[in-house]
C-alpha cells in the first residue's frame, strides 16, 4: 500500500485545502517548531483512530472567514494505491457557524474504491481502513517523537507482535486440540492403572506426589526468574554507576583529605594565643616597663625610710637630754641613789608597818615615826608603780604619729623581688609570638593545600555529570550493588540446582508411575496415548520452532539496519531474549556489548535501536502480507544531530519503503526569515515538503493562522 | 589601722568625658572573650581594662595631663579594688598584683611629703587625692595616645597585636 495523496481541509492551522502528494519511498516534511507538521500528524492520527473533539479540530481562520449560518466542512482524506487499484478514505465533520458560536454535525467516514477500470465504489470507511491499512499493522505506522519509538515497553506488546506477524500463530489451534487429546489419553490410563493395580497406595502416592514436585518445580521456577531479574536491575546499577565510580572514589579520597586538612587547621588554630590585650593584665605582661617606676619608688621609699630615721633619732637625742637632764636633778637634790621601786618586796613591807618594826634596820619603827612614815611610803612608791601611766604617756611627746612609711617599705621590698618575674615577661612574650608565628605559618600552608585540593575536587565534580552529593552516593551504593549481585548469584546457583534435583525427582516418579501404567493398563491405551503424546510435542515443538524462526529472522534484521544506521559508531547488539514465565513464552529486548546487558546506551543509540526494529517489522510485515506498508514519524531522531539524521535519511532512501517523515532538522532561521539549510541538498528523497505559516501572523491570535505548503 | 594602699583602693578614678566614646568603642561590656572580640575591635573586657592601660601607657610615655578644670569628668562604678575577676568564671584573672603596681607608681610619680603625712600633718585622705589625681593625670595622658593613633588610622585596633604594640614597641 502507498500512500499517493492526503488532503487536509480547515484542519487548525490547515485552512482552506492544503494537499500533499507523496511518491513512493522517502517523503520528508520539514518545518520549523509551531509550523504545522504536528498539527498534520494529528490529521493522520485522526483519520486512522478517529475521535470526537472535534472543537479542538476546526481552524480558527475558517470560522473567522465564514458567516454566520454558513457551514464549511472539515476533513482529511488519504488517496491510497494497492493492489493497482485506487482507494480514499475521508474522515470528516461539518461546521455550521452561528452569530455568537457555532455547531458540528455531521462527523462520518466515507471510502471509496476505484476500481481498475475507473468505477468507483462507496464503501463503509473503517471497513476500507481495515483493508488498507490492518490495526495490527496501523500499531507499528505512526509515530510521534522519540519515546514513542520503544514501543516494547508494554511487555505484551512484543508478544502481540510476534503473534501478528509469526506463524506460530497458526499452530496454536492444533497446540490446544493436541493438549486436549493427550490429557485426555493420559486421563484414560491413569483410570485404568488406579483401579487394576495392585499397588493403589504407592499408586495414588505417586500421583500425588508427582503434583507436589510440579508445582514444587514451578515455584523455583518462579523465583529463579525473580533472582534473574533483581540480578539485572543490580546489573543496570553497576553499569550506570561504573562510570562515575572512579570519579566517586576520588572525591571520597579527596575528600577525606579535605576533613583531614580542615581539623588539623582547626587544631592549630585552636592553640594560637592572641588575646594579647587580655595577657596585659591577666599575665601582667603590662608591668614589662614597670622596672623603671619601681626604680623610683624604691629610692623614694629608701630615702624616706632613712630621713625618717634620722629624724626620729635626732628627736630622740634631744628628748633624751630632757630626760637625762631630769634624773641628774633629782640625784644632786636627794644625794642618795635610791633603791629601786619594790625593793623590799610588797609583802615585808606590809609585814613590817603590821609589826611597827623594821626588819631592814632590825630596829622597832613605831607608828608616826619618821622610820615606820619611810616603810609606809615606799609601799606607795611600789603600788603607784603598778597602776598605768596613761597620764604620763599622753604627756610624752612622740615625732611620728603614723607609720605608712613601713608598708610603703613592705610594698618596695617585695617588689623588689618579683623584679626577676618581670625581666623574665619579655621571653615569655617572645616566646609565644614566635610559637603564633610557627602555627600561623603552618596554617598558612595548610591553607594552600586545601585549595588545592578543593581545585582538584572541582575537577572531579565538573568532569562528573551528576552531582556531589549523588556520586558521593555512588560509591556507597555501589559497594553494596556489588555485595547484593555476589548474594544473588548464589541464590541464582542454589535455586537452579535446586531446580535441577526437582526435575531429576519428578522424572523418576513419572519413571515408576508409567511403570505401573504399563502394567496395569491395556497395552491399547497406553499406546493411543503415548502416540498422542508424541503428536502434542510435535505441534508444541513446531510451533516453538516458528515462533523462534520469526525472533531469529527479527533480531538478525533489526541488527543490520542497527549497524546502518549507526555505521561509524559503537552499535552492540540487539538480543530478543525468551522467557519461560508460567509457562508462557516471554519477549524482552536487551542491547548487549560482547554478551553483556549494555544498561546506559544514549538516547541516540536507543533511537537508533527502535528503528532498527521497526524498519525490521516493517519489513518482516511487509514480507508475510507481500505488500508493504507506509510508516509516519513526527521528529523521531532528536537525538541525532543534522549530519546523523542525514545519513539516516539517505539509508531510509535506500530501502526504497514509503517513509513520511517530519523533522525540524534543516531549517535556519535569521532575523525571522527562514531558509532551508545547504546541507539538505545533500539528503536523498522521493519528495520534500516545507511547512510555514503564511506571513504576518499574530501568534496571539489563531484566527491569522495558515500554514502553508510548498514542495522543495 | 588601714593601709594608705588599703584606703586608696576604695576609691573611684575618674577620666574626662571626651574620651568617653573610647570607652564605647573600645571596651565590650558583657564578658565578650576572645577572637570575637578582636574582630569587633573590642579588645577590653571592661572599661576599667582600657583604664588601667591607658594609665600604664601614658605612665610609660610619660605623659603626665591632668584633666583640665573645664572639662566634666565621669567615672565608672566600680571601685580599683573590684577591678580584675574575683570569680575566675569566664577564666580571666585577678588584678590585686596590678592594682599595687598602680599604687606604687602613683606613689613614685606624686610629690607628696611622706614624712609630713607620718607625722599627721597632712591627712591620709589629702595624700589619696593627690595619688588620685597622678592616676587620673596619666591615664588622661594615654587616652589621649590612644585617640591620637586612632584619629591617623580608624583600623588600627582591628588588629590582635595593637594595643600590645603601642605599650611595648621596645619589646617584640
Amino acid at each position: 500500500m502507498i500512500i499517493r495523496k492526503i488532503v487536509i481541509k480547515n484542519f487548525l492551522c490547515y485552512f482552506g485545502t492544503k494537499t500533499f502528494e507523496f511518491e513512493n519511498g522517502l517523503n520528508v516534511i520539514l518545518g520549523d517548531n509551531g509550523e504545522g507538521k504536528t498539527k498534520f500528524f494529528e490529521a493522520i492520527y485522526w483519520l486512522f483512530n478517529g475521535g470526537k473533539n472535534f472543537a479542538s479540530m476546526v481552524s480558527a481562520k475558517a470560522l473567522k472567514e465564514t458567516n454566520p449560518d454558513d457551514k464549511f466542512d472539515v476533513s482529511v482524506l488519504m488517496e491510497v494505491e494497492q493492489y493497482a487499484s485506487i482507494k480514499s478514505i475521508q474522515r470528516s465533520f461539518t461546521v455550521l457557524k452561528t452569530e455568537k458560536d457555532y455547531n458540528i454535525s455531521n462527523s462520518r467516514i466515507i471510502g471509496v474504491e476505484e476500481t481498475k477500470d475507473g468505477e468507483r465504489i462507496r464503501m463503509d470507511g473503517e471497513k476500507l481502513l481495515d483493508i488498507v491499512l490492518p490495526p495490527e499493522i496501523r500499531k507499528y505506522s505512526l509515530f510521534k517523537g522519540e519515546s514513542e519509538l520503544n514501543i516494547f515497553n508494554n511487555k505484551d506488546a512484543l508478544n502481540i507482535l510476534v503473534n501478528s506477524f509469526s506463524s506460530a500463530k497458526h499452530y496454536d489451534k492444533y497446540l490446544a486440540q493436541g493438549a486436549s487429546l493427550k490429557k485426555k489419553a493420559e486421563a484414560a490410563v491413569d483410570k485404568e492403572s488406579r483401579h487394576n493395580s495392585k499397588k493403589q497406595t504407592q499408586y495414588k502416592n505417586l500421583e500425588n506426589e508427582i503434583v507436589r514436585l510440579h508445582k514444587g518445580r514451578e515455584k523455583i521456577q518462579e523465583l529463579l526468574n525473580i533472582s534473574e531479574s533483581e540480578r539485572q536491575t543490580l546489573e543496570m546499577h553497576i553499569e550506570e554507576s561504573e562510570r562515575y565510580v572512579d570519579n566517586a572514589e576520588s572525591l571520597e579520597t579527596i575528600n577525606n583529605r579535605i576533613k583531614d586538612i580542615n581539623s588539623k587547621i582547626r587544631q592549630e588554630e585552636s592553640v594560637i594565643k592572641e588575646n594579647y590585650t587580655t595577657y596585659l593584665f591577666d599575665d601582667n605582661w603590662i608591668l614589662t616597663n614597670f622596672e623603671n617606676v619601681h626604680r623610683t619608688f624604691a629610692e623614694k621609699i629608701k630615702k624616706l625610710q632613712s630621713d625618717r630615721r634620722k629624724l626620729q633619732s635626732d628627736f630622740d637625742r634631744e628628748e633624751g637630754i630632757k630626760a637625762g637632764k631630769e634624773k641628774l636633778k633629782k640625784e644632786i637634790i636627794e644625794g642618795l641613789t635610791p633603791l629601786p621601786v619594790g625593793v623590799p618586796a610588797k609583802a615585808y613591807m606590809e609585814e613590817m608597818l603590821d609589826a611597827e618594826y623594821c626588819t631592814v634596820c632590825n630596829r622597832p619603827a613605831k607608828k608616826g615615826t619618821p622610820s615606820y612614815n619611810y616603810i609606809q611610803k615606799r609601799l606607795k612608791e611600789y603600788l603607784d608603780s603598778l597602776t598605768p601611766k596613761i597620764k604620763e604617756q599622753q604627756e610624752k611627746k612622740v615625732l611620728f604619729k603614723h607609720d605608712y612609711t613601713r608598708m610603703l617599705f613592705k610594698l618596695s621590698s617585695t617588689h623588689e623581688d618579683t623584679l626577676a618575674t618581670l625581666r623574665e615577661k619579655k621571653s615569655e612574650i617572645k616566646e609565644i609570638f614566635e610559637f603564633n608565628a610557627t602555627r600561623k605559618e603552618a596554617i598558612k600552608k595548610l591553607k594552600e593545600r586545601l585549595q588545592l585540593e578543593i581545585k582538584d575536587r572541582e575537577k572531579i565534580i565538573g568532569s562528573s555529570s551528576i552531582g556531589e552529593n549523588k556520586l558521593a552516593n555512588i560509591l556507597k551504593n555501589y559497594s553494596s550493588w556489588q555485595r547484593d549481585i555476589n548474594s544473588t548469584n548464589n541464590n541464582l546457583r542454589n535455586l537452579e540446582s535446586d531446580l535441577k534435583q526437582i526435575s531429576k525427582e519428578l522424572e523418576a516418579k513419572i519413571k515408576q508411575k508409567e511403570e505401573i501404567d504399563i502394567d496395569a493398563a491395556s497395552s491399547f491405551l497406553i499406546e493411543t496415548r503415548n502416540i498422542l503424546r508424541n503428536i502434542e510435542v510435535i505441534f508444541r515443538d513446531t510451533k516453538e520452532v516458528k515462533y523462534d524462526e520469526f525472533i531469529t529472522q527479527l533480531e538478525k534484521k533489526s541488527n543490520l539496519m542497527f549497524q546502518k544506521i549507526n555505521a561509524d559508531d559503537f552499535t552492540g547488539k540487539i538480543v530478543f531474549k525468551k522467557r519461560n514465565i508460567g509457562g508462557k513464552s516471554n519477549i524482552t529486548i536487551e542491547l548487549q556489548e560482547n554478551g553483556k546487558i549494555f544498561y546506559s546506551p544514549n538516547q541516540s543509540l536507543v533511537t537508533s535501536m527502535h528503528m532498527g526494529i521497526l524498519f525490521a517489522i516493517s519489513e518482516l510485515a511487509s514480507e508475510l502480507k507481500e505488500e508493504s506498508f507506509p510508516m509516519i514519524f513526527d521528529a523521531p531522531t532528536s537525538s541525532f544531530g543534522e549530519t546523523k539524521t542525514k545519513d539516516f535519511l539517505n539509508l531510509v532512501y535506500q530501502t526504497g519503503k514509503q517513509r513520511i517523515i517530519l523533522f525540524y532538522d534543516f531549517i535556519s532561521k535569521e532575523n525571522d526569515v527562514q531558509s532551508i539549510k545547504p546541507e539538505f541538498e545533500e539528503v536523498k528523497r522521493h519528495k520534500a515538503f516545507w511547512l510555514k505559516r503564511q506571513r504576518p501572523f499574530d501568534k496571539n491570535d489563531l484566527s491569522t493562522i495558515n500554514t502553508e505548503i510548498s514542495s522543495i | 589601722m588601714d593601709s594608705l594602699f588599703n584606703r586608696w583602693k576604695t576609691k573611684i578614678p575618674n577620666y574626662s568625658s571626651e574620651f568617653k566614646f573610647l570607652f564605647d568603642r573600645l571596651s565590650s561590656k558583657g564578658g565578650t572573650e576572645g577572637a570575637k572580640k578582636i574582630s569587633l575591635g573590642k579588645h577590653f573586657s571592661t572599661n576599667y581594662e582600657l583604664y588601667i592601660y591607658a594609665f600604664f601607657l601614658g605612665l610609660y610615655e610619660e605623659e603626665y595631663s591632668p584633666i583640665p578644670k573645664d572639662k566634666k569628668k565621669l567615672k565608672f562604678s566600680h571601685h580599683i579594688q573590684h577591678w580584675g575577676s574575683k570569680s575566675n568564671k569566664i577564666g580571666r584573672k585577678d588584678f590585686s598584683r596590678i592594682q599595687e603596681y598602680i599604687f606604687t607608681a602613683l606613689v613614685a610619680k606624686t610629690d607628696i611629703n611622706l614624712i609630713d603625712l607620718d607625722k599627721g600633718i597632712i591627712s591620709e585622705k589629702e595624700v589619696i587625692q593627690e595619688l588620685l589625681l597622678t592616676l587620673e593625670a596619666y591615664t588622661n595622658g594615654g587616652l589621649m595616645l590612644i585617640k591620637e593613633k586612632l584619629e591617623d588610622n580608624p583600623n588600627y585596633y582591628l588588629q590582635p597585636t595593637s594595643f600590645l604594640d603601642m605599650i611595648m614597641v621596645n619589646i617584640r
